[in-house]
């Protein structure tokens, strides 16, 4: 579904994403793992175009040069040059990290900015209806401010949002960032409606044992670089990655 | 661009790690380094001298560019806090009448009632700004924009100060040449201090206060009581601009307090560069001259500048001084994609 072929991602002269080959299929779970500046958020902001919008910004102001080499293609398209909107319509669809939300309004007025693109209200309402399904608590909420929310309340709105959209490729950049581990077994829980729902996720998180059991496949990048991949199985015998990233 | 390469960007050799120290090894280099200060200074202070040549007009241009300069000055270092100002009119008034005050009722001479008009008028702009410090963003800007034009009306109703007629009469100042010295030597000292004030320790928790101040708040500093110093220090160029520029004309009345001593700085320090000191006195020194040789244009001229004004915030929105700066000190060129490692 998404093929990211010898990606490469300079912010000035420093190399956040190096020579990355990935690759996504329909219907999968698919983990990237890192520590910090490992580039899992260039990579993800890359994929929905969020770095390509911010190069041109860069450039206009003479702020920093951002460089994108490579391919990205996504259901046999090339999208490397396409805005971020567009690819939105496309069906890419990014969460961002530190669960963005819009402050001032509602859990339900989120949800419903998350289906602005799409025209017909009955589905959206639908849409709305499944997140709540799929996060219960957020019905309780349905009228505070999202503001007011807890960060694992709020990531729920974040990821909610983006199902609305109704994505074919969900981008989850560190879900669980700053849960705690109730928070996290929510959001894991998640995962598995929304793979139940087709739609295809690519994830990453720095600390890999709450999802590991939920992913099909995984990466690991370190400084920009892929060093390992492979099934869930796979990666879960590896003892370095365990070391690494499970903390035994 | 060839597949497999990229435009690198890097620093010209002299610049050793720091944006402020440098390698230096020749003559040349030296030179490389001084050279842009050498000219802007010895450009300024040679002006005043070639008054035959430009004629009174030019350099009394010359002048209002150099006040406005300092009320950009002003402007940039309050920016550098954390405060967007829409009135350098309240600063520059109220040192203008300050000084008209202290030389035609105390009856001071320029050399006594200037200086004491500037840090009397700077001490009166903090007391007045204190209570709304805690504003920020456009809340502090309306509130600055709105005083010069409060105490414009306050003396047009009371009839204190001169009312409307203003205070006129007051002592000259020896010569117009005198009058673009002082100022084009203060430019460049104000510019100078600024500078290194923001290099020191001081400048560190004011420059922070910009970035966040909650974090400097955590720290356990008063950011009220250092944003109310700055106040002070940012007042201190503006005032000395209205009281100057009060006793070259020779008199001070309402226009003191006009949206254009509040517009023109601000419009400088965008076209300079926001936040650059030396930016801002460039964006002075050119705005000036150039909506003077726009008077040409009759009318048209406002549109001419406005839309000069947005060409620079939409083309060149780091200003001219920060892309100046980055040509110089910087080079482009075209390298190979690194080869993958491991």
């Amino acid at each position: 579904m998404l093929d990211v072929k010898n990606l490469m991602v300079f912010y000035e002269n420093a190399l956040a994403v190096n020579d990355l080959n990935l690759d996504v299929k329909k219907g999968e779970i698919v983990g990237v793992f890192g520590s910090n500046s490992a580039g899992k958020t260039t990579l993800m902001n890359t994929v929905a175009g969020l770095t390509l919008h911010l190069k041109y910004r860069e450039l206009r102001k003479g702020g920093q040069r951002i460089t994108i080499v490579g391919q990205q293609i996504f259901e046999g398209e090339e999208i490397s040059n396409l805005s971020p909107s567009d690819r939105v319509k496309k069906g890419i669809v990014l969460c961002r990290e530190r669960h963005p939300v819009f402050r001032d309004l509602s859990v339900e007025e989120n949800l419903q900015l998350g289906g602005f693109l799409i025209k017909d209200q009955s589905k959206v309402q639908e849409s709305i209806d499944l997140v709540y399904s799929i996060f219960p608590p957020l019905t309780k909420l349905k009228t505070r401010k999202a503001g007011l929310c807890s960060g694992g309340e709020q990531e729920m709105i974040a990821i909610g949002m983006a199902l609305v959209a109704r994505p074919k490729l969900l981008l989850l950049d560190e879900p669980l960032l700053g849960l705690s581990p109730v928070m996290q077994a929510i959001v894991v829980q998640a995962l598995k409606d929304i793979r139940s729902l087709e739609v295809t996720v690519l994830l990453t998180e720095q600390y890999a044992r709450p999802i590991m059991p939920h992913i099909d496949r995984g990466f690991i990048i370190e400084n920009g670089t892929l060093i390992m991949s492979g099934t869930q199985k796979e990666l879960m015998d590896n003892p370095e990655v365990m070391s690494a990233y499970f903390g035994m | 661009m060839k597949a497999g390469y990229r435009k690198e960007r890097i620093d010209r050799g002299i610049k050793a790690r720091a944006d402020d120290i440098f390698a230096i090894s020749s003559y040349r280099e030296i030179l490389y380094l001084m050279g842009p200060r050498l000219l802007a200074v010895v450009g300024l202070l040679l002006f005043p001298l070639f008054k035959d040549i430009t004629g009174a007009y030019w350099q009394t241009v010359g002048f209002i560019a150099c006040i406005i300069a300092l009320l950009t000055l002003s402007w940039n270092f309050l920016f550098s806090v954390g405060l967007v100002s829409l009135g350098q009119a309240f600063f520059f008034g109220i040192g203008a009448y300050f000084t008209g005050y202290f030389n035609h009722t105390c009856g001071l001479a320029p050399l006594f009632s200037i200086p004491l008009a500037t840090v009397c008028g700077a001490v009166l702009c903090t007391i007045l700004i204190f209570p709304v410090l805690r504003l920020r963003g456009i809340y502090f800007a309306l509130i600055t924009f709105a005083l010069p034009l409060f105490l414009m009306r306050i003396i047009e109703a009371t009839g204190y100060l001169g009312g409307t007629e203003g205070i006129s009469g007051l002592q000259r100042l020896p010569s117009l040449t005198f009058s673009v010295y002082i100022t084009v030597v203060l430019v460049l000292a104000v510019t100078f201090i600024f500078l290194r004030l923001f290099d020191t320790d001081y400048g560190l928790v004011l420059r922070a206060i910009h970035d966040n101040d909650m974090s400097v708040l955590a720290g356990g500093l008063s950011v009220q009581w250092y944003k109310a110093q700055a106040v002070f220090l940012a007042a201190l160029p503006a005032t000395f601009a209205g009281a100057l520029m009060t006793h070259h004309y020779r008199v001070v009345g309402m226009p003191a307090f006009a949206v254009e001593y509040s517009l023109l700085p601000l419009t400088a320090a965008v076209v300079g560069g926001t936040g650059t000191f030396a930016g801002g006195v460039l964006g002075a020194l050119i705005l000036v001259p150039v909506s003077e040789m726009l008077r040409a244009f009759g009318t048209l001229r406002i549109v001419m500048y406005g839309m000069m004004l947005i060409l620079f915030v939409v083309g060149l929105p780091e200003g001219i001084y920060r892309f100046g700066q980055r040509k110089y000190f910087q080079f482009e060129r075209i390298v190979p994609l690194e080869e993958k490692e491991k």
